[in-house]
């Protein structure tokens, strides 16, 4: 560099001049609220990297509109190893709206799953039994509420109340994948331009209407109750695990986000471009969203 | 709080103008990813999520003066406080039908904005028909959904807020046969319907139009008219606003608590 190319570049100074991911016509901009609260929930996390050949990119962002009533982020997210077996285990819950402090209900959920499963992969188990790691997250939500209420014979309708969230979750050993649900945060492989979904139910229901009732922690109808799958992971597809704030303009893939999401995750971004890109504005989408997004061996 | 509403797509560039430096900055972060759809992709089947409401409001001679009076304000302020909130105006969609001795469709199902022009609503004719009321719903709503549909939109289950200050003046099996029609479960696009009586309206009538017990309100007995519907507009505001706020695929409830001056009748009548 020239004398004058190292004076011109010290006056440089370094700025942030990115606005937001916009896919179609885009949301209002707003100003975000701080969400008060217990326990401290950030408006976005996000996390990733390489494990056991796997590439893992994970994000957790908070809706729009919760950032304009101050509300809690009530997604959440959890990447867990487990060493041994060579396993990643990824998890994401989507509080229900309606329960008072269904963001914790999410936050332990996830927890509680993915600890489940290592507990299983310790036992050098070949095929994770989803049952008891639905179960044990239901029995974390219970145990909290009863806690927290002081209600020591309170059952899965009070927590429900407060804590009730879907679950999903992955262990994803090379490219065996194995995936299990309660409720309608659903999975896809990504393969091109492709979305596979492996579970979860499409948006609209059968009346054509979007909702329709969903399935949560922690009252559920046990194993019977949980959506399960095994998948093998093609080389350059991506396991794709996420809340239905992502789902839903997902739209199964076929329009602008399923686009633009299959063109940014043909390789793994990094994790900042990662959360902001889950972050996107799109006019009348302003739910939480949630994504885990996995390579499989040899894809980075 | 300030709210800056978008003028158009943000395009970032990683330039901005410094007016303390003369000098063209460089990007020192890459710009960001592009996630417009390039050219030759197909156009997006989905464009957004809407939720369809519908305020049914009765029209009869017997809501002359203040009554009408609060429920043409009402609308007034329904309309600017959802105009102005800058995430649930682009997400609700609002149509409003009279009834008297026949009903009829006073506003077309549209986006709550500024400049919408409201109707103003005056009493009319002899009779107070819920038949048509019901019918002209049974009607309009699978044609502004599939409407919606085509243009790309996401539908919530439609809700609809209906209002009376008296009996039908029709016979019961007519209006009856009207309003299964409407609770049909075969009809996909049922709406949830939340019945509001005021001033000689009958609790058990009203009770039997809600979609579900809790959904049916009545006004409590001695109570102003005219206060009783201004109490629920502003009800029928906060459920529109919290409703479309927490818009996702969970369930078909809708948000609503009930309005001052009114009690729930939650004890199902049918």
């Amino acid at each position: 560099m020239t004398a004058a190319g190292r004076a011109a570049s010290v006056r440089r100074r370094v700025r942030l001049a990115r606005g937001p991911v916009t896919i179609g016509e885009p949301a209002a901009v707003i100003e975000a609220r701080l969400a008060s609260g217990e326990p401290y929930r950030p408006d976005t996390v996000a996390d990733g990297g390489e494990a056991f050949g796997l590439t893992v990119l994970a994000a957790s962002v908070r809706g729009l509109s919760k950032r304009y009533t101050g509300g809690p982020r009530q997604d959440d997210i959890c990447l867990r190893l487990h060493a041994d077996s060579g396993t990643l285990v990824a998890a994401v819950a989507d509080g229900v709206s309606g329960a008072s402090r269904s963001d914790l209900g999410a936050a332990l959920a996830v927890r509680y799953a993915t600890a489940a499963v290592a507990r299983q992969l310790d036992d050098r188990c070949a095929s994770v039994d989803w049952g008891p790691v639905f179960e044990h997250a239901a029995w974390a939500l219970v145990e909290e509420h009863r806690r927290a209420s002081g209600d020591a014979s309170a059952g899965v309708d009070e927590a429900g109340r407060s804590l009730a969230t879907t679950l999903l979750v992955a262990a994803v050993r090379g490219s065996d994948v194995q995936v299990a649900a309660v409720g309608d945060s659903p999975a896809f492989v990504l393969a091109g331009k492709e979305y596979d979904s492996v579970v979860g139910s499409p948006p609209e229901s059968a009346d054509g209407l979007v909702g329709g009732g969903v399935e949560s922690l922690p009252r559920f109808g046990g194993a019977d109750a949980v959506q399960a799958a095994r998948r093998q992971l093609d080389r350059g597809s991506v396991l794709l695990l996420c809340t239905d704030g992502l789902a839903l303009p997902l739209a199964g893939g076929t329009g602008e986000v399923g686009l633009a999401l299959a063109r940014e995750l043909a390789r793994p971004p990094d994790v900042v471009d990662f959360a902001r890109l889950l972050d996107f504005s799109r006019s009348t989408y302003d739910d939480d969203r949630s994504l885990i997004a996995v390579w499989g061996p040899g894809s980075s | 709080m300030k709210i800056k509403l978008p003028t158009g797509v943000p395009e970032a560039t990683g330039e901005v103008a410094d007016p303390g430096s003369p000098e063209p900055i460089e990007p020192v972060i890459p710009p960001p990813v592009a996630a417009e759809p390039a050219a030759g992709e197909p156009t997006p089947a989905v464009v957004g999520q809407v939720l369809p409401m519908y305020f049914v409001g009765d029209e009869s001679h017997s809501m002359a003066g203040e009554p009408i009076a609060a429920v043409n304000q009402g609308l007034i302020d329904l309309r600017d406080e959802v105009a102005k909130h800058p995430l649930i105006g682009k997400k609700v969609r609002f149509g409003i039908i009279t009834f008297a001795e026949s009903a009829q469709t006073r506003l077309e199902l549209s986006e709550l904005s500024e400049d919408l022009v409201l109707p103003t609503l005056s009493p009319r004719g002899r009779g107070t028909s819920y038949a048509s009321a019901l019918e002209a719903l049974r009607h309009t709503i699978p044609a502004d959904v599939a409407l919606l549909k085509g243009n790309g939109y996401q539908v919530h289950r439609p809700s609809v807020f209906f209002l009376s200050d008296g009996l039908p003046t029709e016979k019961a099996d007519k209006w009856q046969a009207r309003l299964a029609e409407l609770k049909d479960p075969e009809f996909r696009e049922r709406p949830n319907i939340l019945a509001f009586g005021v001033g000689e309206a009958d609790p058990e009538v009203i009770g039997r139009l809600a979609s579900s017990p809790r959904y049916g309100f009545m006004m409590t007995s001695g109570a102003s008219t005219a206060g009783a519907i201004a109490e629920f507009a502003a009800s029928m505001l906060n459920s529109m606003v919290a409703s479309a706020e927490r818009l996702d695929r969970g369930d078909h409830t809708i948000e609503f608590e009930k309005p001052e001056g009114f009690v729930q009748l939650d004890a199902p009548l049918v």
